[in-house]
This record gives structure tokens, sequence and C-alpha cells, in this order.
């Protein structure tokens, strides 16, 4: 396995609705993570469509694999890099059923996808009117290191990350359409889950305009350490590159031992405690 | 929560960012040449237009300013100009006075001493202006509404809150007053009384029956789910006050949304129709 990766977060904004534009958009920020010699390239929540699509996600929808994922498994494979990006999934099973869902891809085809486990349905968001919850960890086994997905809220709860992180992933990438007034919470809490994880955390965030909701962009890397490696412009549309070398994990982790000390018996509690809130 | 104007304080240069981004976004992806707004040489408008000079150009913009002979005022007149040559605002004026006389003479049931039902008028009258401009030209219309009038419904309804976008309605007329002295709109026009010119010598103050800097304070704590108890106890209030605060703020959402229809088929403008805003 590498030990050495090189991560582009690719903050773009969408052409709402468009996915022929979106796919566009996309090769066009992969090719240019791949020159940059970026092996993995990621892009933003429901970066194929836009997040503000109400009732227009049941057209837009898509199983996966599908027509969308066949044009992004071809840009991974064209330009041999790794693509994360996020869609709306269309169950396989039901009609109507949508999944907020994050999608690896790589050169040789889709890897795996992680469905949004968290669906905030308050303030501004609407997202279990349309989405299905997950109820699966996604970490999967790549070239570049063993990877793990979530998704924009997920965050607020730290054992989507602890979990993905107990499931063995290195890097945990989470793809983001997070609004303006709420930077501030996800500023703290990317380096939070990549410091009480000891693991490197790559956060792409939106940017634009969608219905007045202003996406502020900010899209960083981090180490376990809680160093940011490097970050994004605020607002903008923004391409950065940073390297993560997975040997830092171990000076880390014999430095702050967070999994060495977990404690598996409060788990039982937080369940019990959990389900009488 | 403390309920004190340090509360409404925010970031003058993030907010301003924001609005600018919002307006020429909304512009961009409407296809539109520009946006037409009413100049009243009040603080709402002129902030309003100063921001959508920034967001677009200048030149971009067209100010209507559009008096009438009862509330005639030669210093708000005053004021429209200046906000207009200050940010290379393009304007035009036109006296509505014989349009508001031909509907009186044409209105069956017309009551001269009916003052609400005429200063509706004037303010419908406007809006038919600034749409006919915004048709004609393919432009915008940028409202002025604030948070505070729009949340007691302190507005005509299809008039001065007609607009295509109204980027300060998330802010309260004491927030709308810092960010104009921000941006530079003279302090003669933040300072003086507000009014929205319906009839002479209103002013909405007196109207309303209370003070912008505590009606804020009142609307920024029903915002944030403060019980009524709370909010009199912190700003040393009687609970009625702040009562009739709530129950007019509630009875007037009719006035922010589109009109009511009844439930009959499978999916209902206003219920369940849930599209997106802008397609773009």
């Amino acid at each position: 396995m590498k030990q050495k990766v090189r991560v582009a977060l690719s903050q773009i904004s969408c052409r709402r609705g468009d996915k022929k534009a979106n796919i566009q958009k996309i090769e066009e920020y992969a090719v240019k993570a791949k020159q940059q010699s970026a092996e993995l390239v990621i892009f933003p929540e429901l970066s194929l469509t836009g997040y503000i699509l109400r009732d227009d996600l049941y057209k837009l929808a898509e199983k996966i694999p599908g027509p969308s994922t066949n044009a992004i498994e071809e840009v991974a494979r064209k330009h041999g890099i790794h693509i994360v990006f996020g869609m709306p999934e269309l169950s396989e099973k039901t009609q109507a059923t949508i999944y907020n869902t994050a999608v690896l891809v790589g050169p040789k085809g889709i890897i795996g996808k992680y469905r949004k486990m968290h669906l905030p349905t308050h303030s501004v968001f609407e997202e279990k009117r349309y989405f299905r919850q997950g109820y699966q960890a996604g970490v999967f086994e790549t070239d570049l290191g063993k990877i793990g997905l979530i998704i924009c809220y997920d965050i607020f709860f730290p054992e989507v990350s602890r979990l993905t992180r107990l499931e063995g992933s290195q890097l945990i990438v989470c793809i983001s359409a997070s609004p303006t007034i709420r930077r501030a919470f996800f500023e703290n809490l990317t380096v939070a889950r990549a410091i009480e994880n000891t693991v490197f955390l790559a956060y792409v965030n939106l940017v634009g305009v969608e219905d007045g909701l202003q996406f502020w962009g900010g899209s960083r890397l981090i180490a376990p350490n809680g160093r940011v490696i490097v970050s994004a412009k605020y607002d903008e549309e923004d391409l950065v590159i940073g390297e993560i070398d997975y040997t830092e994990i171990r000076q880390i982790e014999t430095f702050v031992p967070t999994l060495r000390d977990l404690r598996a018996e409060i788990f039982d509690k937080l369940r019990e405690k959990a389900e009488n809130l | 929560m403390k309920l004190t104007r340090k509360a409404l304080d925010l970031n003058w240069e993030e907010v301003k960012t924001k609005i600018v981004r919002f307006i020429k976004d909304y512009v961009e992806k409407a296809g539109a040449k520009g946006i037409v707004i009413g100049l009243s040489g009040g603080v709402d408008s002129s902030t309003a237009a100063a921001l959508s000079a920034m967001a677009v150009g200048g030149n971009k913009v067209l100010g209507l300013i559009l008096p009438e002979k009862e509330t005639y005022n030669i210093g708000d007149m005053r004021h429209a100009e200046m906000v207009a040559k200050k940010f290379e605002i393009k304007k035009e004026t036109v006296n509505i006075t014989p349009v508001l006389e031909a509907l009186h003479k044409t209105i069956p049931v017309f009551d001269p001493e009916d003052k609400l039902c005429n200063g509706n008028l004037k303010a419908r009258t406007r809006m038919l202006y600034l749409y006919y401009y915004a048709n004609k030209f393919n432009l915008i219309v940028c409202g002025s509404s604030d948070k505070s009038e729009t949340m007691i419904g302190y507005f005509t309804k299809w008039g001065d809150i007609a607009a295509d976008i109204a980027p300060l309605m998330d802010l309260y007329k004491t927030q709308v007053r810092e960010l104009a002295r921000y941006i530079g709109i003279p302090n003669e026009i933040v300072d003086k009384p507000p009014t929205p010119m319906l009839w002479p010598g209103q002013t909405a103050e007196e109207e309303i029956g209370i003070k912008y800097e505590i009606l804020d304070l009142i609307l920024y704590g029903l915002e944030h789910f403060m019980s009524n108890e709370e909010i009199a106890e912190q700003l040393g209030l009687e609970k009625e006050l702040v009562e009739k605060v709530e129950k007019r703020w509630k009875m007037m959402e009719h006035k922010r949304r589109m009109p009511l229809t009844t439930k009959i088929q499978y999916r209902t403008v206003g219920f369940d129709f849930r599209l997106p805003y802008t397609q773009l």
C-alpha cells in the first residue's frame, strides 16, 4: 500500500439539476488535479446535481451503477485518478426511495458507496423528507489506502467517524454542502474528528448560492494531530492539493493514543441512554 | 440568551459581501439586464439600492423616484437623489399623483377619509411602475423590506413588499441602519424617522407604538424561541406588549405567503409542490 498520497480538494459550485454540466466540471477539475499529480480528487455533497433540489430529486436520482456513475467511471479510467463525489441514489429495490450517497470511483471502476446516516431536517434542511438514511459505515480498501466516507451532518455525530476509523480507514473523506452560518461548527468539528480518531480527514464543501443559501467552501485537509495541511478559499471555487503520509499516524498514536484508550463498555451505556433520551 | 443591542451586532463587512454576492448571483442566473428599485430617500431603499449598485454596477441599477402630492417631501427627494448620485445609479422621477387621482375618480366606493385604503393604493401604484420598467427592460425588481417590518406585517400586501428579491429581509431595521452607515449611506438618511409615506406625517414608530430599538429585540427574542415572559423580563417591558408583537407577527403570515387554497388533488401549490426557487 502507498504511504504517501496526494489528495485534491475540489470545491465547486454546481448547476442545479444539470448532471451533464456537472459531470463536465468534475472532469475539468479531475484533469487539473491530475496535472498536479493528485491521486484522489474529492467533490462536494450532491455535486452531481447541486444541493437544493426538493421535488426535483425524484427525477434526478439514479441507481448505482447507472448512467452518471458510468460517466464518472470513464473520467476516472481516462485520467487514472480516484474520485469521490456525491449524488442522489435511487434504491435498487424501489421506485422512489432515495439516498444521499457518496461514491468512490477508481481507475478500475466503482470501489464503493456510502449512504448518509444523519439527515438534517431542521433550520433550512429538509433531507428526511426526501432521503432514506443509510445504516452502514463506508470503508473501502483501495490502492491509496483504506478510505472511509462520511457526509456533512454526519460529522456532528462522533460515532460515525469512530466506526469508520474502527473499520480501518486511515483517511476519512467528508463531503459537504454547508451554508455560511455553520462555518465555525465545521472548522472545529473537522479538526476534532481527525484528532480523536488519529486519522487524516479531507473535508470538501460546496460553494455558490442556491435559493439564497450561500455555501462557504473552506475545504481542508487535516492531519491526525489536527494540523491543517492545506485549505481552500472561502466562498469561491477552488482546487487545492495536499499530501498525506500515513506513517504520521504512528507518531500521533503514540503521542495521543485515543484508540488504545478506547473504552468499549461505554458504547453499551451510550446505546442504552440514547434509546431513552 | 441576553437581549441587548450587542445581540444584533453583526460583522458588517461579511453581511455586505453576502448580500452583494446574493444580488449578483440572482441577476446573473435570471439572465436579467439589471435592477429596478423604488427610491424613497429612506434608509431601507437607499441601502438596498447601494448594495445593488455594488453587485451589478450603478449603471445597471435604475432608481425610480415615485412621489405623489400628499406626502411630497423635498428632503426625501433630495435624499433619494443624493443616494443615486453617490452610488452612480441611474434615476428617473415620475409623479404618480395623476394616476392616483384617476383611481380615486374611478373607484365607485372611493373614500377620501380612509387613510389606510388610500395609502395602500399608493404603495400598489408604485409597484405597477416598478414592474412596468422590469418587464420593459428585463430588470429584476429589488425590494427594500427589512425583517422588522416584514415580521410584524408593517407593509402593503402586493405593494412595497412586491419584488423579485428582498436582500435586506433578514436584517432588522436597527441592523439595516448599522449596515447603511457601514456602506456609506449619509447619516441624515440613516437617522431620520422611518415612514412608509402612505399619508402625511406618518411615522412608523408612532404608528407601531414602539421604538425600533425595542421592537427589534422583542422580535429577535421571538426568532430565537424565547418565551414572552422571558423577553418582557429581560427588556423591562409589560408582558402584554410582547404578546401584542407576537400576535401581530403571527397574524400577518398571510401577507408573507402565496394565497391559501384548499387541498383537492395530488400535489398542491403552497402545500406540497416543493420546487427549488430558481432552477440554476
